[in-house]
């Protein structure tokens, strides 16, 4: 197995932290010491003190997937993109540039990179998009990569101009029809798959998606590899709060094990 | 014995004594909340806590419950994870191994019958670096019907003296405050042989999914902890040290050195910091070096000249 990079604990000062339409938001953190991440790692954040008086309510960090890691000379910094849609993404939210932000990362397992000649089929549905952003940068210097994104609605799609510059293949889908083609990311896979190229599938976004993804590319008789999201407390492997059955009997932790794990190690049944 | 150079700024004594447990100084970590240590390595360097509990050991390993396992309430969390650890076997061959020499460790013990807690004391005793034994009494007693070991005190007793003889270790036993009166479990503990008490545990808990009007975890009921239960735990660690004479050590929501300076003053010999570990892997570190600055700051010699110093009112 391949040796991960050492974790970090920083407080990290916010650089930048703008609305992207919807409640979309994209952060962006000076790392000093930053290892880089693979393609689907992440990180652990939570909005720092407030005028000096440490918050416990919400008390735990959120996951987050590591969208890019941006290397600017000796200074790296850590993209986020996320949408405020409970407490603690509003928190988040509402700091500033100058601000600090805890983080701990880059943790879990990330991405295998397709092997040689295969198409990257990446499906990305809500928040989950933020997970594919490197995937899909790294596969392109060894392969075809189609991007398959899904979202409520035009505002709601998140990191659709990152994608089209890498200049691989994009297609958008939208529940509402406002972008793309009207419905689902994996009706936009499940015609992919039906061009019966040699394709590596990944998807990341709400279950029931990462799931029927998982039924198309097992159909196809094509590998398919899913990043889930769970809740958790610690992110490290120690809280055991983000077990999820495993198709082999047993449980494997998001954090530790995954977040990123082949989709028929799953028993989709049992996860929340 | 030699040790690590302490920081100039300070020439506070932080050693504590755990019921025959040394260590340099009063704060640990709390079972279940630090894995088997090595997890924070990439951190922390362990060498400076005072000690750490491991996640309680079976005789078997096991997996655990189904999820959700845990949520989050207000300055809180529920979990119910449900026994998942690797057992007492590889605990002893692939974790202990993986933690420095100096690092005083205590095994905490849970099992759901009595000689089966005292099966797992005995393969823990004579393991050279286990420097103590935790019995968790917050497991469920199958034979009773599910009631916890730490909520009927005869069960209790009977409980604590069997892991006595089954170890020559440092005994600590972790209470339920689950429970009418905190200081009858504690004195059953004394009474029984047990060096050390540790408390609280988790306090019994419930959150509700209004979408589905189901709990929030799988399990149906979990434990609460976090800094919502620190001044319930505050109130069970005065208690218990006023009716006993062995040390105590206090567990519940501590987040910061005042958190745990407190403790001390309740009576507390020793901490474990929690859930704090989740959100900050270097928490219980940074309460360690806290508590040594304010005793520096307050001019005390020796840390534990804090302990038990509560000015309790007594006109009322």
């Amino acid at each position: 197995m391949k040796q991960r990079a050492t974790p970090l604990r920083l407080d990290a000062e916010v650089l930048e932290n703008r609305a992207e339409g919807g409640r979309s938001f994209r952060m962006r953190l000076a790392a000093p010491g930053w290892p880089g991440a693979e393609p689907g790692q992440f990180a652990m954040l939570s909005p720092g003190a407030r005028s000096g008086a440490e918050r416990y309510d919400p008390l735990l960090p959120r996951p987050m997937a590591v969208y890019r890691t941006l290397a600017s000379g000796s200074a790296p910094s850590v993209e986020i993109l996320y949408k405020a849609t409970g407490r603690g993404t509003q928190l988040l939210a509402e700091t500033r540039p100058g601000d600090r932000v805890r983080l701990v990362g880059p943790l879990g397992a990330g991405f295998p990179l397709p092997p040689p000649g295969a198409r990257a089929i990446l499906v990305g549905g809500g928040t989950g998009i933020a997970s594919l952003y490197e995937l899909a940068a790294r596969a392109r210097t060894r392969g075809p990569v189609a991007v398959l994104l899904g979202a409520r609605s035009a505002d709601d799609l998140m990191g659709r101009d990152d994608f089209a510059a890498l200049g691989v293949s994009l297609e958008v889908a939208t529940e509402d029809g406002s972008d793309g083609r009207r419905g689902l990311a994996t009706e936009l896979l499940e015609a992919a798959l039906g061009e019966g190229r040699d394709d590596c599938v990944y998807a990341c976004g709400p279950t029931p998606m990462m799931r029927r993804a998982a039924e198309l590319a097992a159909a196809h008789h094509r590998r398919c590899f899913v990043s889930l999201e769970n809740h958790m407390a610690c992110g490290f492997g120690v809280c055991l709060g983000c077990a999820v059955p495993s198709a082999a009997g047993g449980f494997a932790l998001v954090c530790r094990d995954g977040p990123v794990l082949e989709a028929a190690a799953v028993a989709w049944a049992g996860v929340p | 014995m030699s040790r690590p150079e302490e920081p100039a700024r300070s020439r506070v004594d932080t050693r504590v004594d755990l019921g025959g447990i040394r260590l340099r100084n009063p704060v640990l970590t709390a079972s279940g909340t630090f894995g088997y240590g090595s997890e924070f390595s990439p951190f922390v360097d362990l060498t400076r806590l005072g000690g750490i509990v491991a996640k309680s050991l079976t005789l078997e390993p096991r997996q655990g419950n189904p999820p959700p396992r845990i949520a989050e309430t207000p300055a809180g969390m529920l979990n119910a994870i449900g026994l998942e650890n690797v057992g007492v076997a590889a605990f002893v061959a692939e974790k202990l191994p993986l933690l420095p020499a100096e690092l005083p460790v205590v095994a905490s013990v849970f099992e759901t019958e009595i000689d089966r807690y005292a099966e797992v004391c005995k393969r823990l005793t004579g393991v050279p670096r286990v420097a103590g034994l935790e019995i968790n009494a917050s497991c469920p007693h199958v034979k009773s019907g599910g009631i916890e070991f730490g909520q009927r005190p005869a069960l209790l007793a009977e409980l604590v003296r069997s892991a006595r003889r089954a170890s020559s270790l440092p005994l600590l036993v972790k209470l339920s405050p689950n429970v009418t009166d905190i200081r009858e479990m504690a004195r059953v503990c004394e009474a029984e042989g047990a060096d050390a008490l540790s408390l609280i545990n988790t306090l019994q808990a419930l959150d509700v999914d209004l979408a589905t009007r189901r709990p929030v975890l799988r399990n149906g009921l979990g434990g609460l902890s976090g800094p919502a239960i620190r001044p319930v735990a505050l109130r069970m660690v005065w208690q218990a040290s006023q009716a006993v004479r062995i040390p105590v050590c206090g567990i519940g929501g501590i987040m910061s050195a005042a958190d745990a300076v407190k403790f001390l003053v309740c009576g507390a010999t020793a901490v474990q910091v929690g859930t704090a570990n989740y959100l900050n892997p270097l928490a219980a570190v940074e309460v360690a070096e806290g508590i040594e600055a304010y005793a520096a700051a307050q001019g005390l010699a020796r840390v534990a000249d804090l302990i038990g110093t509560l000015e309790m009112p007594t006109d009322r």
